[in-house]
């Protein structure tokens, strides 16, 4: 949008802007309240964001209405994403879509959707879908003493180093078992990580009650194969991401097994981890 | 000049990443990623459009230092061809055989790992990361990890 654009389209509504890994990206709205209150949160959910001046270019707009009948919808570059009349479900999806932009256009970044922990100076990180465990598990590693790296993405660089997105955890099951709350590392007596690291393994994993441990290490090619399905820009930038992933692959253990619970779980793999990294 | 019993490795609409051991291949036509095994990769570059089947079953005795039957080359072709990895279709030819009774008949002989090419469909970025937060029942149906793609709960889960 030119500035003018800008001015025309923002009379009586709210904006800011913010950049995150490259990404530009305003939001906007009629309601300056809801506006606000997302502003305050995006730190928890955007963990490296910062606000820049609103004046500047975006590449990309979220606009958010809210009628007075209590419709809440939301847009993205001009295109409805959704409406509905939660505002508390409204406020989690539009902070999950500002999340999902910035892993999607991140510049010189791949994003995975994984847990990251750290041990022992190197990156495990745990690619999996939602509902498989892995904030518990990330949340189980960080009660040992791991460094928090973050429960939803791993960040890697073109160097195949992985850096911190230490959001918030979301853990589910404390009473409604689908609704997710929000937990600081530090509640968990545990410590954000801050370094870029080079990744030691990347471990496949997903929770079968009753699962027995037994860990199978991935060729490169076939790490990839399990990787692609959790790796966000690949369809964006194929050629970049099979780079850093492959360089990835090629320097870290990649390992798959199904797993019991978590306590067990990380006793059996840091066992593992000791004879094939450290 | 090519015809039907020359395959030529397809090159365009591709991204090759090339490894120690394997060869992956992205098609950006289909965002489907394939993993070549070290045989399957060997034959896909000796399709070069000059070589016919028999010419790259020698060359792959020779590379490998073990004798083997062209339907071991057949069995590669066959995968590239189901893989859209050739530039044009060929007729395959397992001299009646089925792939299982081929796989079974070279598994027993070969001591050479049998060409295997695995695929994986790339995701949209929506599908990577289902966070399965939703508003409405229709933020869902694109959230296939959750579980459920129909219902949006009070949550704001699809979920039941």
């Amino acid at each position: 949008m030119e500035n003018n654009e800008v001015s025309d389209c923002l009379k009586n509504r709210h904006y800011f802007r913010f950049e995150s890994y490259g990404v530009k990206i305003g939001v906007e709205s009629n309601s300056e309240r809801f506006l606000k209150r997302l502003e305050d949160h995006l730190p928890n959910v955007i963990p490296n964001a910062f606000f820049t001046n609103n004046n500047l270019e975006t590449e990309h707009v979220f606009s958010i209405n809210v009628s007075e009948n209590g419709l809440f919808e939301l847009y993205k570059d001009d295109e409805k994403i959704t409406a509905g009349d939660s505002e508390e479900n409204f406020f989690n999806f539009s902070c999950s879509k500002l999340r999902l932009t910035v892993a999607e256009f991140a510049k010189a970044k791949v994003f995975l959707h994984a847990g990251v922990i750290a041990w022992n100076g190197k990156a495990i990180i745990f690619p999996a879908q939602s509902f498989h465990g892995k904030s518990t598990l990330v949340a189980k590693f960080v009660q040992r003493g791991a460094l928090y790296y973050s429960d939803e993405y791993a960040v890697l660089d073109e160097k195949g180093f992985v850096y911190p997105f230490p959001k918030t955890l979301s853990l589910r099951g404390k009473g409604d078992k689908y609704k997710q709350t929000e937990y600081t590392a530090e509640s968990f007596g545990g410590t954000i990580g801050t370094e870029p690291l080079e990744v030691g393994m990347i471990m496949l994993t997903e929770y079968e009650p009753g699962a027995e441990w037994k860990p199978e290490v991935l060729s490169a090619g076939k790490a990839i194969l399990e990787i692609v399905p959790h790796t966000i820009p690949i369809r964006n930038k194929p050629k970049f991401t099979l780079q850093v992933l492959n360089k990835i692959v090629n320097r870290a253990i990649i390992a798959k097994s199904k797993r019991g619970e978590a306590e067990k779980f990380i006793d059996l793999l840091l066992e593992f981890y000791k004879t094939k990294v450290i | 000049m090519n015809n039907s019993q020359v395959p030529v490795a397809r090159k365009q609409g591709l991204v090759v990443q090339e490894m120690p051991e394997e060869v992956l291949i992205y098609d950006l036509d289909t965002n489907k990623a394939h993993c070549l095994n070290k045989t399957a990769a060997f034959v896909w570059k000796s399709c070069d459009g000059k070589n016919s089947v028999a010419d790259i079953t020698k060359s792959f005795e020779n590379g490998f230092g073990s004798p083997v039957e062209e339907d071991f080359v057949w069995l590669a072709i066959e995968q590239l061809n189901d893989k859209n990895l050739l530039n044009e279709s060929l007729t395959t030819n397992l001299k009646g055989q089925t792939r299982r009774e081929v796989i079974k008949k070279i598994g027993f002989a070969s001591i050479i790992a049998l060409p295997i090419v695995a695929s994986i469909a790339a995701p949209t970025s929506a599908l990577a990361t289902a966070s399965c937060a939703c508003v409405t029942p229709g933020d869902c149906p694109a959230q296939t990890g959750c579980p459920s793609t129909v219902n949006c709960n009070g949550s704001g889960v699809c979920a039941p």
